[in-house]
């Protein structure tokens, strides 16, 4: 039983394993023409959730391909019906995003009406992408485990989308000033919802504290704004100067804002009103696997599809008068080794960039008041019959 | 293995961790799993084993059983967490099974249910509920939308068909225009229309003519480099404006947007590219039902009759271009489907008629025949 009131957590790296499986399982998605990203991903999350452990002990993923599939042919068809209703009424009001207007003299009555349709889309989807991102959180919540106990969420994806939407819009109309209220309280809503076995999380901390977070943010937004400013005065290098720099930096604060405010979202959960958790993960860390990882995936791109163009042209020449059947075969060719590099760079920037990312957010958390845990008893299984289909259906997963 | 090894054990009910002890069972058919903190000793067939799949490290093997529940995949909730490399060599040769994905009870029939309903409501949703709520729509849509709707749809077939701002499909000669005002005149003089037709002549060697929402109708050159005479394209004319009156168009439009949002989300088409396609070529070769076809040929008829101008010029034109077809479909024909009741139906109307008179004279034609010259 559990003796040591810290508990400490970790992320050992398998990076050649890594690769080796996200390899294996990308080729089989292009010969499956797609399908088998279902089961893909699945296995790369049981991998990667295998090498995180708490105490010693490994977390599980026991999600199934299967479900996510299905859950993928019920969102499409939801999403399918939705999406065709929405386009029927927008063409009754005499829009349409089909209608775009690439013909002759597209009128600006014609293009304010394609805009229309097109931003009516958009906010028609908008509920369902929040929705489906809180059911994506919610199954794999249900779908991991550790110490044999289930983690889990309740129902609320609804609630979930009026609530991003509407704090969503309060920081645009804010300018961003209210983006801290946004997470914190979007955050709140689906950790008071979370569950290990029976107990319950809960999201302390106060919204005003994120604030801090968003210092960089705001140097950028101030360099951006002299910078005009200096335009205005007639500097025009210093002004262009200034903006650039102000950008970059405003940019990278955005990843300082989302490593810190995770680090205190986290600092401030309780489980079961009595385990608490630390959190300690670096921003310059993050930024820097971020950079290098996208440096050296381009550059492995730029190298291998370039030798592929060679090669491919330096034949072709020589497959000039050639027959037929050479030329097929050879089109074969070059159509298998692009997608070996397909598949061998999104291998590439799974082991180099999100996994070294994941290990470190996952490795500078630690569970205080450990025995506590001890006390915890399994909740029953969730059955979602959609999985997380809606994510998948609108492509919002992400990269795990 | 008789002798055992120390591994760690979850029992599925409460997040504790137990060091427990590990043999095999005296019969060899099962692991036995011993600790003090266990109310009694656990006993897992062998048969029953099955191991965590795509662990990431090779040292540890995680056990559980094969055991009907409602969770995603026929497992205990209980594991056995083994590190002991001799006992995870032998499982590894012993047990085959060991990575077995094992499918709950009718997993195949819910696949099965779940692909067919996806392709039910599919089909339900393309060929049911869209042509309904199409209908419903094209019905209550005002005519000035209608209207804008179908300038854009013909702007866009002229760029679909090749046309582009330097080179413009349009025919415009001005005599050619004038003849095929006179055609429409004396076509429509004293019906009562719905719609005012806008008539654009293409210039393109397809033989095909359409009518898109709100009274558009396009003749392209193909069409009229097959006709030989004003009457039979006048046929034609009279049987999109039967379209047209009827709506045919519209509902068709309406349902093919529906139709273009529906299976762009199914193909995962995100530029939408395809959708417009879809609808385009819905709008030109949209075979509308038998009965619009036949209705239209009756509003053809009459319009015809009325207009003084011989129906069997239609009949002419149908056995032309079913002639064609040993050649090449034209693909007026792949949208309007002749058959030899059609041909027989305006002969038979021919016959009813009195005296007819030309509708156009030898030099209109001739210009309406020129006018992309």
């Amino acid at each position: 039983m559990e003796t040591s009131d810290h508990l400490p957590v970790e992320y050992r790296e398998n990076s050649g394993g890594l690769f080796s499986l996200a390899f294996k399982t990308g080729l089989l998605v292009f010969i499956t023409l797609g399908i088998y990203r279902f089961w893909q991903k699945t296995r790369i999350r049981k991998f990667m959730w295998s090498s995180a452990r708490a105490g010693g002990d490994a977390f599980e993923y026991t999600g199934t391909g299967l479900e996510k599939f299905l859950g993928f042919l019920i969102a499409i068809v939801v999403l399918a019906v939705y999406l065709g209703i929405v386009q029927m009424i927008l063409f009754y009001f005499g829009l349409s995003v089909l209608a775009v207007p690439t013909g002759d003299y597209p009128t600006p009555a014609e293009i304010a009406r394609f805009m229309a349709a097109f931003y009516i889309s958009i906010v028609a989807v908008l509920p369902l992408l929040f929705y489906a991102a809180y059911r994506a959180r919610r199954y794999k919540m249900a779908r991991t485990r550790w110490r044999g106990i289930r983690f889990g969420m309740e129902k609320g994806a609804w609630g979930y989308a009026a609530r991003a939407i509407g704090y969503g819009l309060l920081s645009v109309v804010t300018l961003g000033i209210l983006t801290p209220l946004a997470t914190f309280k979007l955050e709140k809503y689906m950790a008071d919802r979370s569950y290990y076995g029976d107990a319950r999380f809960e999201q302390g901390g106060k919204w005003t504290d994120l604030f801090a977070c968003l210092k960089h943010v705001l140097v950028g937004v101030l360099l951006v704004i002299t910078g005009i400013a200096a335009g205005f005065a007639g500097s025009n290098v210093l002004s262009m100067l200034m903006v650039l720099v102000g950008y970059i930096w405003g940019t990278i604060g955005l990843i300082y804002y989302r490593v810190h405010s995770f680090a205190y979202l986290t600092r401030h959960k309780i489980l079961g009103q009595e385990v608490l958790f630390t959190s300690d993960p670096s921003a310059g860390k993050v930024i820097k696997i971020s950079l290098l990882g996208s440096l050296a995936v381009g550059l492995a791109a730029a190298i291998l599809l370039g030798v592929l163009a060679l090669v491919t042209n330096l034949v072709a020449m020589q497959l000039l008068f050639a027959s037929p059947g050479m030329m097929i075969g050879f089109g074969l060719l070059v159509i298998a080794a692009y997608v070996l590099i397909l598949a061998t760079l999104e291998a590439l920037s799974l082991m180099i960039i999100v996994q070294p990312i994941l290990a470190h957010y996952v490795s500078t958390i630690s569970v205080q008041n450990a025995p506590a845990l001890n006390r915890i008893h399994q909740r029953a299984t969730e059955t979602g019959i959609d999985a997380e289909g809606f994510a998948d259906a609108l492509d919002i997963g992400g990269a795990i | 293995m008789q002798a055992g090894t120390s591994a760690q054990f979850f029992d599925g009910l409460t997040a504790g961790r137990h060091t427990v002890h590990v043999a095999l069972s005296e019969d060899r058919q099962a692991l036995m799993i011993h600790a003090d903190t266990l109310p009694e000793p656990l006993r897992w067939p062998l048969q029953d084993l099955r191991a965590l799949r795509d662990d990431s490290d090779e040292g540890r093997l995680t056990l559980t059983r094969h055991a009907l529940t409602d969770d995603e995949a026929p497992r205990d909730p209980a594991r056995l967490v083994i590190l002991d490399p001799d006992l995870i060599d032998w499982m590894h040769r012993t047990r085959p099974g060991l990575f077995r994905r094992d499918l709950g009870k009718g997993t195949w029939l819910k696949i099965g249910k779940f692909l067919g309903g996806a392709t039910a409501a599919t089909l339900l949703m393309l060929f049911v509920i869209l042509p309904a709520m199409a209908g419903t729509l094209a019905r209550v849509i005002p005519i000035e939308r209608e209207v804008a709707f179908g300038q854009t749809v013909v702007r866009q077939i002229e760029g679909f068909l090749g046309g582009s701002i330097d080179n413009n499909l349009r025919c415009t000669d001005a005599d050619g225009l004038a003849a095929l005002n006179a055609m429409m005149v004396r076509l429509t003089d004293g019906q009562d229309m719905h719609y005012d037709i806008t008539m654009h002549v293409f210039d393109h060697e397809m033989v095909n003519a359409f009518a898109a929402p709100g009274g558009q109708m396009v003749v392209l050159r193909g069409l009229l480099d097959e006709a030989d005479s004003a009457e039979e394209v006048a046929a034609v004319l009279a049987h999109e404006i039967g379209h047209i009156e009827s709506r045919d168009p519209t509902r068709a439009t309406l349902r093919a947007a529906g139709s273009a949002g529906l299976l762009t989300m199914i193909l995962g088409d995100v530029t939408g590219g395809a959708g417009i396609a879809i609808v385009l070529d819905h709008v030109m070769n949209a075979s509308f039902s038998r009965e619009a076809e036949a209705q239209a040929d009756a509003f053809a008829h009459e319009m015809l009759h009325a207009a003084d101008v011989d129906v069997s010029a239609m009949a002419v034109f149908f056995d032309k271009i079913s002639d064609l077809q040993a050649i090449e479909i034209p693909e007026y024909l792949s949208s309007h489907p002749v058959t030899d009741g059609r041909a027989a139906l305006a002969r038979r109307e021919a016959q009813t008629q009195g005296a007819t008179r030309p509708i156009l004279s030898e030099s209109e034609w001739q210009s309406l025949k020129s006018i992309c010259d």
